[in-house]
């Protein structure tokens, strides 16, 4: 059956198909100033959700980039305090082997012992570096020095983590006892005895000499864990970094519109309503009326 | 045949001619007038007297013409589908709204929806976990939980107000539909008493099917012709308007009888009967009554989750003094805040692993790594999405096939201006023929006259 064609219904047809080429427009024009392709769920139902997932992948890169950073803050700041300790083992051990020289006397040795003093305290200062107002080698104490002035450590053995990536935890800190050994026999009661024996027993400070070096051993391999663990956190930060541009990116391809193709799009869309408007003036006109009489 | 019938006989196709240039003119003016059907005379050759009778004179040449009635084109079967078209756009028309503006509320995928705010939440966590002792760690914490709580209320009143205001919608609807049923069935009466005197109450049919047509749109109706020209409208199986007669429907809310949640219906305002609605009203019914709770449902969900999730790993935790962790959250979806305890004291925030008064993050590290609620979350963004694009497409066949639908109609019973012009043209030129015809008469008689 063909239709019987009204003038009523040509309007209600044209204003109708004007109207969704103009819906069309205004959906493209959207677009084009949101920039973004999905606006709400029902857009894409799929895209949204690797929309969501990605997003929160950004949200977790940004934090895991902010934890790998503490922990460089943190390695580092060992790092430096720990190279400055190095150096006192050094001097040490030259003044203890000046003072066993048969030559030294007893004020040269006092001068030595006194000499050593002042590094020793030097060594509880170092070891009572602070970190954003925490003591880097007291562990996870609560109190604002890991070592007393006697050189007794009171910080604790907890181990600082920081997530640097999902499923991998970086212990940040070293404890006190790692760094300088354990109550009793740590660097600071080391250098006591060393003290002790320059005044009192110069034919001791060979077996002195040892138990610093053994001190001193375990302090660079401390020193050397922390410059691992450094590299380590460099290394997971990198990835951390390329995952997050990955998932920007492929938010973008999700999410964004094809801005040469939209423009495309809405050229085309504009030209069609044009037309479609063109149409419409020139239909719409004529009757039988126009032609009688 | 009379000497004078020949006058008679053009006097009938004057007035026939005249009733058909009327009613053209009647089309004309109501070429856009919505809901109207075209008008056609019908005529008839009047025959004459063909009983044989004793004085007869009768030749069998007709007596002129007759017009019989005025009918208006329109097709009742295309009338019904269209009460059933009308009544399936309007219930899916409404349900995409709906749909639309829950959509709005979630407003994903965005940098501002629940989703941000998660996961803002559980980087609020890591930054205790970076910095337990800090203060400033822990107010920010405790911010983005209350603003994720907040999230999750303000979404539950926008689903609840969405509900509230579909009620309201559906009380007002119905009132319109009470006051429409009112009107056709006074046009009932009027066009039973102007058909049962022998007229054409075209105009008025009209507009009653038009009002009836609006009834599809918001209750579903249907309607069934009655005797003498009036209509019988039914919605489901029970007839709203019967003749002259009205039964109003009414919104009635009850609280169901498992859940105890309102639920809302339309009955029969006499006997409080079940009426089965359709069209918008139905829409909204199922707005308030599975929709908006599926949806309050699916958001209470997570928000449980969340609380039970967040709870646990805080409650195995230590705060800043070294004692076991809290509650973090409390309350139901509706009502989910952070422990006021923990908002007036940030250091009760367990963030410690470790018993003892440590200054150790490792239980907020651990919360950072939850991830359970958001995938919950994501799940009812998608699933949402799903059923509001399935809606929107169901929604645009129906629109094609309802609007295809109306230009049938409209080509059926529309007013065709070409058409009206042609028929003006025959019409007139026939009333010219009809009047010469009268004077050819008159000339005739004038001579026969004259010859006396």
């Amino acid at each position: 059956m063909s239709l019987r064609i009204t003038q009523k219904s040509l309007t209600l047809t044209t204003s109708k198909n004007l109207q969704v080429n103009l819906s069309e427009m205004q959906r493209l024009q959207d677009q084009l100033s949101s920039g973004k392709l999905i606006s709400k769920p029902s857009d894409s139902p799929t895209g949204t959700v690797s929309a969501l997932k990605l997003r929160a992948d950004l949200r977790r890169g940004e934090q895991l980039e902010r934890n790998a950073n503490d922990s460089i803050a943190w390695l580092s700041a060992a790092d430096s305090t720990m190279f400055e300790g190095l150096s006192v083992f050094s001097r040490v051990r030259n003044l203890a082997l000046q003072g066993m020289n048969a030559s030294s006397g007893p004020e040269a040795r006092e001068a030595l012992a006194v000499e050593i003093e002042g590094l020793r305290e030097h060594m509880i200062g170092v070891a009572n570096t602070k970190h954003l107002g925490r003591p880097l080698f007291g562990g996870t104490t609560g109190t604002d020095q890991a070592f007393d002035p006697n050189g007794t450590y009171i910080g604790d053995d907890g181990a600082i983590e920081r997530t640097v990536m999902d499923g991998l935890t970086v212990q940040v800190n070293v404890t006190g006892e790692q760094v300088f050994g354990t109550n009793g026999s740590n660097v600071f009661d080391v250098l006591t005895d060393i003290v002790d024996s320059l005044r009192n027993d110069p034919s001791a400070l060979n077996a002195n000499l040892e138990a610093l070096d053994e001190r001193a051993v375990a302090f660079r391999s401390a020193h050397a864990q922390v410059g691992a663990r450094y590299n380590q956190v460099e290394a997971m930060r990198e990835r951390t970094e390329s995952a997050r541009l990955n998932s920007k990116n492929a938010l973008a391809e999700v999410e964004s519109i094809d801005l040469p193709a939209t423009i495309m799009e809405l050229k085309l869309q504009e030209v069609a309503y044009q037309a479609a408007l063109s149409a419409t003036a020139r239909v719409i006109q004529p009757s039988l009326l126009d032609f009688l009489r | 045949m009379g000497t004078f019938d020949g006058l008679n006989v053009g006097l009938s196709a004057l007035y026939a001619q005249r009733r058909a240039i009327d009613v053209t003119g009647q089309n004309i003016a109501n070429v856009n007038t919505d809901g109207y059907s075209r008008q056609r005379v019908n005529t008839v050759a009047d025959a004459g007297p063909s009983t044989p009778a004793l004085f007869s004179r009768a030749d069998g040449t007709g007596r002129g013409v007759r017009s019989v009635d005025v009918i208006r084109t329109r097709d009742d079967f295309l009338e019904t589908r269209a009460h059933q078209e009308h009544a399936s756009s309007a219930y899916l028309g409404q349900l995409q709204t709906v749909m639309g503006r829950i959509e709005l509320g979630f407003a994903e995928p965005s940098d501002i929806g629940l989703a941000a705010q998660m996961a803002d939440f559980w980087a609020g966590w890591d930054d205790v976990g970076l910095n337990p002792s800090d203060p400033a760690a822990r107010s920010q914490l405790l911010e983005r939980a209350t603003t994720l709580a907040s999230g999750f209320q303000q979404l539950d009143s926008t689903l609840a107000g969405l509900g509230a205001s579909s009620v309201e919608q559906l009380q007002a609807t119905i009132a319109e539909v009470n006051a429409t049923a009112g009107r056709i069935a006074e046009l009932n009466g009027t066009i039973r008493t102007a058909v049962s005197s022998g007229l054409s109450p075209n105009d008025l049919m009209d507009q009653r099917d038009l009002l009836v047509l609006q009834l599809s749109d918001q209750v579903g109706a249907t309607a069934r012709p009655g005797a003498d020209g009036a209509i019988d409208v039914y919605v489901g199986a029970m007839a709203i308007v019967r003749s002259s007669s009205v039964e109003e429907l009414a919104v009635e809310v009850t609280a169901d009888a498992v859940t105890g949640e309102p639920q809302v219906d339309v009955v029969w305002k006499d006997d409080r009967l079940d009426a089965t609605v359709g069209g918008r009203s139905k829409a909204l019914i199922e707005t308030h009554n599975v929709i908006i709770p599926d949806q309050r449902d699916a958001i209470a969900g997570v928000a449980d989750e969340l609380r039970a999730v967040v709870n646990g790993v805080h409650m195995a935790g230590y705060d800043e003094a070294g004692v076991g962790g809290i509650e973090f959250f409390v309350g139901v979806a509706g009502q989910l805040t952070v422990n006021s305890d923990i908002v007036d004291n940030p250091s009760l925030i367990a963030a410690s692993g470790v018993p003892g008064g440590k200054v150790d993050g490792g239980n907020a590290r651990k919360m950072a790594e939850q991830i359970g609620p958001d995938t919950s979350y994501r799940d009812v963004v998608v699933q949402l999405g799903v059923e509001s694009q399935t809606i929107t497409r169901r929604t645009q066949m129906q629109q094609t096939i309802t609007d295809q639908l109306d230009a049938e109609r409209e080509s059926v019973s529309g007013v065709n201006i070409d058409e009206e012009m042609t028929n003006l043209v025959a019409f007139q030129h026939a009333y010219s023929a009809a009047a010469r015809f009268v004077t050819t008469v008159d000339e005739m008689l004038d001579t026969l006259i004259r010859m006396v």
